[in-house]
């Protein structure tokens, strides 16, 4: 540990936050029987110091993303529980779990850019296995497994592994090798043919929600090429990329199948009982709740489909107050602002936490936004806070990747080893 | 809702606002061990030329003329992209990249070298020695 004293304040306030909103469960809660909060909070409370004991055992630069991970985290907890009445949510808080354990094997995995550099063809068949399995396992034109009374989603899996391949290739700009008269680097050309495979699935499966992400991605990948050492694209490549993707949006847009169309172009407030119910419910429950929402456990929202995933956003505003929703995405912003305070030496964990942190906004935003009808609905979730396992557990597995760029595992020098110092005469140095 | 109510309401926002507050605190103040780290690293070297000095705080760097360049030696008689520095188990490599006039470390023309402390690198007219870092308040 860098600083105990610095380690203990941000404990002891990551208690304080969730002792706060366990009160305001307590006193202002819908609840029949008080064991419910009791329960509650004991395991919010217990994860929180257990978390607390178990980061100890990992030597990082900065614990900062771990303390907004296990508070952002447990606040999910809190708002999955309070959600119509104040019941504690068994599975989402054993999804949180998962994802802390997720978040620790991302670490373990990612701080290390030369052993993962070196299992770059295991990515790539991660994403093909993923692929295969979407093709294969999910039912016609889906994105879903199912198992038993579970539902697996294989493209949240193809999202991390996406962000690797792309900071995996960022530092193989310099093998350009001559094909024909132009210079080819085969890693972006191998990318780009990913992202046109990932785009070409998703549109055959109809989850075009997912698609913005992995273009988030793919573009903070791209654009980060430009930063790499002597792989500057010029400027008419950029202009030429920014046009090919213009022209690609207006084909996809006139192309969409009805239900895009329908959704682009809908007005909810003349459809409230049909396509538009979600949406104008959502808008409902955010005017109801407020600055300072209607109390945990009073909100109506709950009897809307999806309303802990798809529209969670609006959930959280009308129980907890626009104010308090607000915050909650200050604290995913800080998450990701962490990185520029601490920042990645090395270009592999630059590109790794510009595709996390993209990947995140989008999702965010589309939640968001889509909430608010200022954009169509898309269905995304918002990282760590929106139920389901596939996407908690990614979601861990992203912040496991920030932590790893900004306490990064590199060439140790030898022990007792000194810069060789060169034995000249004296000169005259600069000041 | 009652004046409690909302009284709990804005405790449990203050406590998170300040709560994430810490958290930013808390990270700024990791900034410097992630300093340290980097020196035990890379030794905490720079390139310094008279008045001017350059601290290597990546793992790869570009020397060159060119703006995009990681260290910009605006300079005719330097490449656009003239020199990469890397590191390596706390060594620093320098390579030439294509470079028109070369680079001479201590009078001596190399393609590539492992820089030692108080190396004296010509590209092009500049002049530049590879150093310890030293502090402002040094």
């Amino acid at each position: 540990m860098n600083n105990p004293v610095s380690y203990v304040f941000s404990c002891l306030f990551v208690l304080i936050a969730h002792g706060a909103m366990l009160a305001n469960v307590f006193i202002n809660g819908n609840y029949d029987n008080i064991s419910q909060p009791v329960v509650l909070a004991a395991a919010v409370l217990l994860l929180d110091v257990a978390y607390f004991i178990i980061m100890l055992f990992f030597r990082q630069t900065s614990y900062a993303v771990d303390f907004l991970l296990i508070l952002v985290l447990n606040m999910s907890v809190i708002f999955q529980s309070c959600f119509g009445e104040i019941k504690f949510s068994v599975k989402h808080y054993i999804t949180a779990i998962v994802a802390l354990a997720a978040c620790r094997g991302g670490y373990l995995i990612c701080r290390d850019y030369k052993w993962i550099q070196t299992k770059r063809k295991y990515i790539y068949a991660g994403v093909g296995i993923c692929m295969v399995l979407i093709l294969t396992l999910t039912g016609s034109r889906s994105m879903w497994i199912s198992i038993g009374s579970s539902t697996i989603q294989p493209s949240e899996f193809m999202k991390p592994l996406f962000v690797l391949a792309c900071a995996t290739s960022v530092t193989e700009q310099l093998n350009k090798k001559k094909v024909l008269i132009f210079n080819v680097v085969y890693e972006n050309l191998a990318l780009f043919g990913l992202m046109l495979a990932i785009c070409l699935l998703q549109w055959w499966c109809r989850d075009l929600g997912s698609l913005p992400t992995f273009m988030g991605i793919y573009i903070s990948g791209f654009m980060l090429r430009i930063c790499y050492p002597k792989a500057k694209l010029s400027k008419k490549t950029f202009a030429f990329a920014g046009a090919a993707l213009l022209v690609a949006a207006i084909i996809a847009m006139r192309m969409a199948p009805d239900y895009v169309q329908q959704r682009l172009h809908s007005d909810i407030w003349n459809d409230i009982n049909g396509d538009g119910y979600q949406q104008s419910q959502a808008l409902i429950g955010i005017a109801n709740g407020g600055w300072i929402g209607t109390g945990p456990g009073h909100g109506k929202l709950c009897e809307v489909f999806a309303h802990d995933n798809d529209i969670v956003f609006a959930t959280v505003c009308e129980e907890w107050g626009l104010l308090y929703a607000l915050m909650m995405i200050f604290v995913l912003l800080i998450m990701m602002a962490v990185p520029l305070i601490v920042p990645p030496r090395s270009y592999y964990h630059g590109t790794m936490a510009a595709g996390v942190c993209a990947a995140f906004t989008v999702q965010t935003a589309l939640n968001i936004f889509g909430s608010c009808n200022m954009i169509p609905f898309t269905g995304v979730t918002i990282p760590f806070i929106s139920s389901g396992g596939s996407s908690m557990l990614v979601s861990g597995f992203m912040a496991g990747m920030l932590i790893a760029a900004i306490s990064p595992k590199l060439d140790e020098p030898p022990k007792r080893m000194k810069m060789p110092v060169q034995p000249q005469r004296p000169r005259r140095y600069p000041s | 809702m009652n004046t409690t109510d909302l009284i709990l309401c804005a405790v449990a926002a203050a406590a998170l606002d300040i709560c994430a507050m810490v958290l930013i605190l808390s990270a700024y103040i990791d900034r410097k061990p992630g300093k340290r780290y980097w020196k035990h690293m890379t030794g905490g070297m720079e390139l310094a030329e008279t008045g001017t000095s350059f601290p290597l705080g990546c793992d790869e760097l570009i020397i060159g003329r060119h703006a995009s360049a990681d260290i910009r030696l605006p300079d005719i008689s330097v490449s656009r992209y003239h020199a990469l520095l890397t590191v390596s188990k706390g060594l620093w490599t320098i390579t030439d990249i294509g470079s028109k006039s070369g680079i001479f470390i201590n009078g001596n023309l190399v393609k590539k070298a492992v820089l030692r402390e108080n190396d004296v690198l010509s590209i092009g007219s500049h002049r530049l020695v590879f150093r310890r870092r030293r502090e402002k308040n040094e």
